[in-house]
């Protein structure tokens, strides 16, 4: 098992709950990437077993959200909006200006494994533009000189 | 959805409304795409399909709807009292068009090259519907996989399909089908979008019993198999309309062939409602590849010298003629038997009976080559319960199904899926009760798996929990109550395996049932104790007048069973057929009847010296290979037809040349007594011969001739088709008596020995397309059974019993989930009924893992 | 840091007002923690609820009240709620989408942060209306804090009897699932959400059937909008007339806005509906005014999702009708404010961009007209338009516009539409002069 005794009993604890096991699907799955950072084969097999539906529902269903990737990403996911709130405040020149610093592409994950770069689309946040969510947490009103900090904190292992 | 569906089809009440000026009242819940269809106006769609819910996807089915702005999916709307429709209004038309636009321009257009070419819904709806050049500027979506790329990015998603993502228009039938009809779960459609992409489950093969529909529903050529790909554009092929040889039910099919090759290219559904919905199982879709197979036997052999040399017909009947001939004159026809495949036609199995009867004054003859142990008698509880009469079409309409002693997916295609149909569409209640967990159990309520050889205790069990409940007829239960008292409630519990709350459970959905369907299949067929399994469910029937309200029927497995029951092939027919049969030829030997296993006993004695076998092989089949080889090798003289080599042509004196079903015209009884015609398809292939032909030709070495003609033989046929056939139940309930259950420590695993879900018989091996599915034995366990003994799937495993062993690779079973073990039969490269003993009430083995 | 989100709101202007109340306690950094929400009043529409009223009393309430769904589609929520029937056998369920996404909305995320036990309340309220005793908050993905904050107000609720078995004594039972999502736009639509939650892809379903009659799991269900089942609790409280006498006649109640793109004072803003636009960008209290002094270009009211408004219509006032009536929509609530110097090709892009992304494949007009859209359109946008290009853009709108089993394609469509009637000069601009008609630099 790749999934920990941990991350199973979260699983099975929620699908008590469940009135019907394949709506455990995306609890499983987010719990399957919490633990991990991703999501693959490997790991939608061992949640058919627990929760008991077939691969292929929860393959299907992985595939069709963006929260599960199949590979892992660096220690530190940096997901910039580009939709439109963001765009308007300058989020293009962010993500340009993040691509230099990184020196990555979108897309693409930093040699030492420390930072994914990724564009998104809107993540509610537009009231506060541009923004960033690094892991679960969102970056808000940002700057040219408070991303920067970040970005320093972050290497330095704030 | 499913209160529509099912309003639709319970409902009386009616709508009208007008479609294209025309009224039509239809019922109530129908949709306005089924409305129109009725009056002959066929909307034009992609994703729609007649057997599953509709989606909508496609939007190709739009129509306009007075007092509704926009156009409207004519499949997902349902029509209502007064409703206006138009289905060919210039928005209509422009609709249309616009979809067509749309689902071209990612379309590859590669129409020159593609195999679904002249029957693609894309192409026909772009002829009728769409414009003649795109405005789409853009280079089109390609999908390739570099490492599996193939010419045109084919990719290979299982052991016949091949999937080209660039075609597909996403209409989802594949996957909706899949899952919805067939609850398979091994194709789906990935990522979303204009991304989305139909492809296996990652990591597995679309290898379901019933993937070859996929195929056969896509509108594209985006799901094509190899049986077809490349071989023949289908503007070149004629269709005849045929039946599946190797089911029950008699699967309606069309034969694809092509006159001047004389060869059959495919197989596609003819669908009937009543019978398959248009769904093929993989057997039924290639299985018909044993006819073009080069393997055939293509010439009459006869031993010359210890070894089988080719011979002229002349000779092998020559051969025939003196043999069988100086047995009748030294020893009487007695000394003549005779065994034939109940997948033949009528005529065919008539000629046969008649041949034994009338000139070899012989009574010992039957078609049932692969049930052990069957005592010679005309009504026993398991004959009267095979003949009970049985609709496909009723499943659908019972609210309460039960299937007991069957395992539908190796055993009966149809009937698994219209089950599934029960109760995915029109919310019936199924309940599986077997002695190991099926593949049906998905869709049952409750799924009760008990202890092998307790058969008619569970059906005891149900009878006394219904007592107990007081769920039944107080005097009915006062006077079964006694028959069936030796073992209380407690102690079947403790016997079977089963709760008391399961019997209960069962008792009160048959009590409850409106409309009941109990369908009895193989496994106790097949078992030694058939008859008082039968006698337990002849008390069943009684009390709670199950048959009053629905069916109950022992479902007959072969292409023409039913036949072989109606025209009196076993030793023992019905009494009705006999006497009707002693009318019509103004005799009936009067011999003491021998069936299978009595006349390979016989053999032994050499009280059976002439052997004929007609398309079966009772080496391979018949339950106890022991027993049947001893037997057989006794044999003075064997004439084996088939149209293959097998275990037992390899030992006849003389082999004759049999024709498939394709290769003439031939009536078939399907299990619901229903009679349908196969059309000959192609001429006989290499010196093949129709087995009705070759008892005419044994016949005329008598000098006698059979029939006049062909039309006085179907005048007798006819006769004994009219006659009911159905065997009255005893009119008192029957006591069961019971005897201990033998320990079976020594081999403590039970065995099922059975089909293959992609193999039928003896024959389909010969079919290269469902070797690729399945092509050798392997021994079916439980997760569990397997960690007991340490094996891994594909690991060998030993296999022994008290008369033989194997050794296969072990399959690892979802399904299963107790201490059995599955072989399927369908492989000559296994002798599995080498392990089973012809008077053993459960076959048992010890497994053990082979060492490296 | 205080809240997890600095974002601006008004609810100082609220505290004490007699009419707002969605935003009332948003600012108190305790307001989250159930001690505090009941200092408020909270779970006091609640117990009022389940010691007094009867199912059918909390439906006709919140019908009186005039309270429309506040996802964007405004469909009355009694009304709604009346919808599930009454001698149905199954269980029923009630759903609230908090799967916020539409872009340019960011209000229920503000209420789930900072207000999480309303939104609780309010479920509970509409779960006890249409019989439903096990209910789900279905909260987009990408959200942590919101579901944290859920999370977290939900265990209090049931640790202190407000949910959970024989609430209150009444005898009344009620469980309540978090769900999350798991980044899709298209499950913030109901049988998108229904279907999430069952497990399947967030793909619509084709109506009818109508979830109330046939959703989760075929049983009758609701989905509600975090918003509007957060004012039932104050509907509750203070009773429909107090509800209706704010708004307009058909557009009862106050509204969240938020504010978002070349403006002063970007934030979440409750007003009563029927508020003015000019006075929402302008007023010091609120928007303040367009950045860097800029004039107005445009303004997308109701999410990305709704027509773009010119400058001349900005005086409409906010509610249903008017915005209907000036040629949009009021929508969610995303008021984007898009200055002089923004490209509209460029803004269209990227709202083209977004709805391809984000169109489940389902049906084919969506499917396949968004891809081509986005490719004509990028066309354009990088100096290789050509003269049909614009009637193109025409046509394959028109075969999406109402083609679509939901409201996605339209979504797609509209804002383009609005914008080739509206800006067509400066469409015809782009292709002719391969560049943009305005000098557009937003720089970080």
């Amino acid at each position: 098992m790749i999934l920990s005794e941990k991350t199973v009993k979260k699983i099975n604890d929620k699908l008590s709950k469940y009135p019907k096991a394949k709506g455990m699907i995306l609890p499983a799955l987010t719990l399957a990437y919490k633990q991990l950072g991703y999501v693959d084969n490997e790991i939608y097999i061992e949640i058919s077993e627990i929760i008991n539906v077939p691969q292929l529902e929860i393959a299907e269903a992985a595939s069709f959200y963006t929260m599960f990737p199949k590979k892992p990403r660096g220690k530190y996911l940096l997901q910039v909006c580009n939709n439109i709130s963001c765009a308007l405040l300058g989020a293009d020149a962010m993500v340009d200006r993040l691509e230099e610093k990184l020196a990555i592409k979108r897309g693409e994950t930093t040699d030492d494994g420390l930072f994914t770069l990724i564009s998104v689309e809107c993540l509610g946040s537009c009231c506060t533009a541009p923004m960033i969510q690094i892991n679960d947490d969102f970056h808000e009103n940002l700057t040219r000189q408070k991303l920067d900090e970040l970005l320093e904190g972050l290497k330095n292992g704030k | 959805m499913a209160e529509a569906v099912k309003e639709k089809i319970l409902a009386v009440a009616t709508i009208t409304c007008t479609i294209d000026g025309q009224q039509i009242t239809v019922p109530k819940g129908t949709s306005v795409f089924y409305a129109a269809r009725q009056i002959g106006i066929v909307i034009p769609a992609f994703c729609n399909h007649d057997k599953l819910k509709p989606v909508g996807a496609c939007r190709m089915c739009y129509v306009e709807i007075e007092k509704m702005p926009k156009l409207q999916v004519s499949c997902a709307t349902t029509a209502t009292d007064g409703m206006v429709v138009s289905t060919n209004s210039q928005q209509v038309r422009e609709g249309r068009k616009a979809v067509i636009e749309f689902t071209l321009i990612n379309h590859p257009l590669d129409c020159p090259t593609c195999d679904k070419g002249g029957e693609c819904d894309l192409q026909d709806l772009t002829f009728s519907h769409g414009y003649d050049d795109s405005r789409f500027g853009f280079n089109k979506m390609r999908f390739i996989e570099e490492e599996k790329r193939d010419t045109f990015d084919d990719l290979k998603i299982g052991p016949e399909i091949v999937l080209n993502r660039n075609r597909c228009i996403l209409c989802y039938k594949c996957v909706r089908a899949n899952k919805e009809a067939f609850g398979e779960y091994d194709i789906g459609a990935f990522e979303r979008g204009d991304l989305t992409e139909i492809n296996a489950t990652p990591g597995g093969e679309v290898s379901n019993p019933f993937s070859g529909n996929l195929v056969e529903i896509c509108p594209v050529g985006a799901l094509t198999n190899s049986d077809w790909r490349y071989k023949i554009r289908v503007w070149l092929t004629k269709t005849v309309p045929s039946i599946c040889n190797f089911s029950g039910s008699g699967t309606n099919i069309t034969f694809y062939k092509e006159d001047h090759k004389n060869f059959v290219y495919r197989v596609t559904a003819r669908c009937n409602d009543a019978i398959d919905d248009g769904w093929l199982s993989d057997i039924t879709r290639y299985g018909y590849q044993i006819v073009n197979s080069e393997s055939r036997l293509k010439t009459p052999l006869i031993k010359k010298g210890g070894k089988q040399v080719k011979a002229s017909w002349d000779q092998a009947l020559a051969v025939i003629k003196k043999h069988m001939g100086e047995i009748k004159d030294q020893s009487g026809g007695v000394c003549i038997g005779g065994l034939i495949s109940p997948s033949l036609d009528n005529a065919s199995l008539y000629s046969f009976s008649k041949l034994f009867r009338t000139i070899f004054k012989s009574n010992n003859i039957d078609f049932r080559g692969d049930y052990r142990y069957l005592p010679s008698v005309t009504d026993s509880p398991f004959t009267i319960a095979a003949s009970q009469p049985f609709s496909i079409a009723d499943i659908e309409k019972s609210d309460v199904i039960i299937t007991f002693g069957t395992d539908l997916i190796r055993e009966h295609h149809n009937e698994y899926l219209k089950i599934r149909r029960a109760v995915n569409f029109f919310e019936a209640t199924a309940y599986s009760v077997n002695p190991y967990a099926v593949k049906t159990a998905d869709i049952a309520k409750s799924e009760m798996v008990y202890s092998p050889g307790t058969d008619e205790l569970v059906i005891n069990g149900i009878c006394l929990a219904a007592i107990e409940k007081k769920l039944v007829d107080s005097s009915a239960a006062a006077k079964l109550k006694p028959k069936i008292s030796k073992l209380s409630l407690s102690e079947l519990t403790k016997q079977t395996g089963l709760g008391k709350e399961q019997f209960k459970e069962l008792a009160e959905a048959i009590s409850s049932a409106k409309k009941i369907t109990f369908i009895v299949g193989e496994i106790v067929a097949r078992s030694l104790e058939r008859d008082k399994i039968c006698a337990a469910l002849s008390n069943l029937n009684k009390l709670f007048g199950v048959q009053d309200k629905g069916q109950l029927a022992v479902l007959s497995r072969y292409a023409n069973s039913k036949g072989a029951q109606k025209l009196g092939l076993s030793a023992t027919p019905y009494e009705i057929v006999k006497a009707e049969l002693k009318k019509i030829w103004g005799e009936y030997p009067d011999c003491q009847p021998r069936n299978t296993d009595s006349m390979i006993n016989l053999m032994k004695k050499e009280e059976i010296k002439g052997f004929i076998t007609v398309g079966t092989n009772p080496m391979r089949l018949y339950p106890d290979r022991g027993f049947a080889s001893e037997g057989l090798e006794h044999v003075d003289f064997l004439v084996a037809c088939d149209m293959f080599e097998t275990e037992t042509t390899e030992l006849a004196d003389v082999v004759l040349p049999l024709c498939s079903w394709a290769e003439y015209d031939g009536d078939y009884i399907n299990l619901e007594g229903k009679v349908q015609t196969g059309k000959q398809a192609i001429k006989p292939k290499y010196e093949a011969k129709a087995a009705f032909e070759i008892m005419e030709l044994i016949a005329s070495q008598s000098g006698v001739k059979l029939f006049e003609n062909e039309q006085s033989r179907n005048e007798e046929i006819e006769q004994l088709l009219s006659l009911n056939s159905v065997l009255p139940w005893p009119d008192d309930f029957l006591e069961i008596d019971y005897d201990k259950k033998s320990s079976r420590d020594d081999y403590p695993v039970p065995l099922f020995i059975c089909d293959d879900p992609h193999h039928s018989g003896h024959l389909t091996e010969k079919s290269p397309s469902l070797l690729n599915f399945s092509d050798s034995a392997y021994v079916e366990l439980s997760k569990g059974m397997a960690a007991k003994i340490g094996v891994a799937d594909g690991e060998p495993v030993r296999v022994e019993s008290p008369v033989g062993k194997i050794v296969v690779p072990a399959k690892i079973s979802r399904v299963l989930n107790s201490d059995v073990a599955i072989i399927p039969r369908n492989f000559s490269s296994t002798q599995t009924t080498s392990l089973l003993m012809r008077k053993k009430r459960v076959d048992s083995v010890k497994l053990t893992r082979v060492e490296e | 840091m205080t809240f997890y989100s600095p974002v601006v709101t008004n609810a100082k202007e609220i505290a004490g007002h007699e009419k707002l109340h969605l935003f009332e306690y948003v600012e108190d950094e305790k307001q989250y923690q159930l001690k505090r929400y009941l200092e408020h009043g909270g779970y006091a529409a609640w117990k009022t609820v389940l010691g007094k009223m009867k199912p059918e009393e909390v439906i006709e309430e919140v019908k009186k009240s005039g309270l429309r769904g506040r996802g964007g589609a405004g469909f009355p929520t009694g009304m709604k709620w009346s919808f599930v029937p009454k001698d149905s056998p199954k269980v029923r369920y009630l759903l609230c989408n908090a799967d916020e996404s539409e872009p340019g909305t960011c209000k229920d995320r503000v209420l789930m942060e900072r207000d999480p036990h309303v939104v609780i309340e309010g479920m509970a309220i509409g779960a006890y209306a249409i019989g439903c005793h096990l209910m789900f908050c279905y909260i987009r993905g990408e959200f942590h804090h919101s579901i944290e904050r859920i999370e977290k107000a939900m265990e209090e609720a049931y640790s202190k009897g407000h949910l959970g078995k024989n609430i209150y004594g009444s005898g009344y039972d009620l469980e309540m699932i978090v769900h999350t999502g798991a980044g899709a736009y298209m499950c913030g639509e109901e049988t998108g959400l229904i279907n999430s939650i069952e497990g399947e892809k967030g793909m619509a379903r084709i109506r009818p059937p109508f979830p109330a009659i046939e959703g989760l799991w075929e049983c009758p269900t609701i989905v509600n909008n975090v918003e509007s089942l957060a004012a039932v609790p104050h509907i509750i409280n203070r009773g429909a007339d107090w509800y209706r006498s704010m708004g307009t006649e058909k557009s009862a109640g106050t509204k969240l806005f938020s504010l978002s793109g070349h403006i002063n004072r970007p934030g979440n803003y409750e007003v009563e509906l029927g508020f003015s636009l000019q006075k929402l960008i302008y007023d010091a209290n609120y928007g303040n005014g367009i950045s860097d002094g800029k004039k107005l270009k445009a303004v997308i009211p109701g999410g990305v999702s709704t027509p773009f408004l010119t400058p001349d219509k900005v005086d409409v006032p906010l509610d249903y009708e008017s915005l209907t009536e000036a040629g949009s929509m009021l929508g969610s609530g995303g008021v984007i404010v898009l200055h002089e110097d923004t490209c509209i090709v460029w803004t269209i892009l990227k709202l083209i961009k977004f709805f391809r992304h984000e169109s489940c494949g389902k049906c084919t007009p969506c499917r396949e007209g968004t891809g081509w859209l986005e490719q004509i359109i990028q066309k354009i946008e990088d100096g290789r338009g050509g003269p049909d290009d614009l009637e193109k853009l025409d046509s394959i709108c028109g075969n999406i516009l109402g083609r679509t089993i939901c409201p996605l394609g339209d979504a797609a469509v509209m804002p383009i539409q609005s914008t080739l009637k509206h800006w067509r000069d400066e469409w015809q601009y782009h292709i002719e002069h391969k560049k943009c008609l305005v000098n557009q630099n937003f720089g970080f």
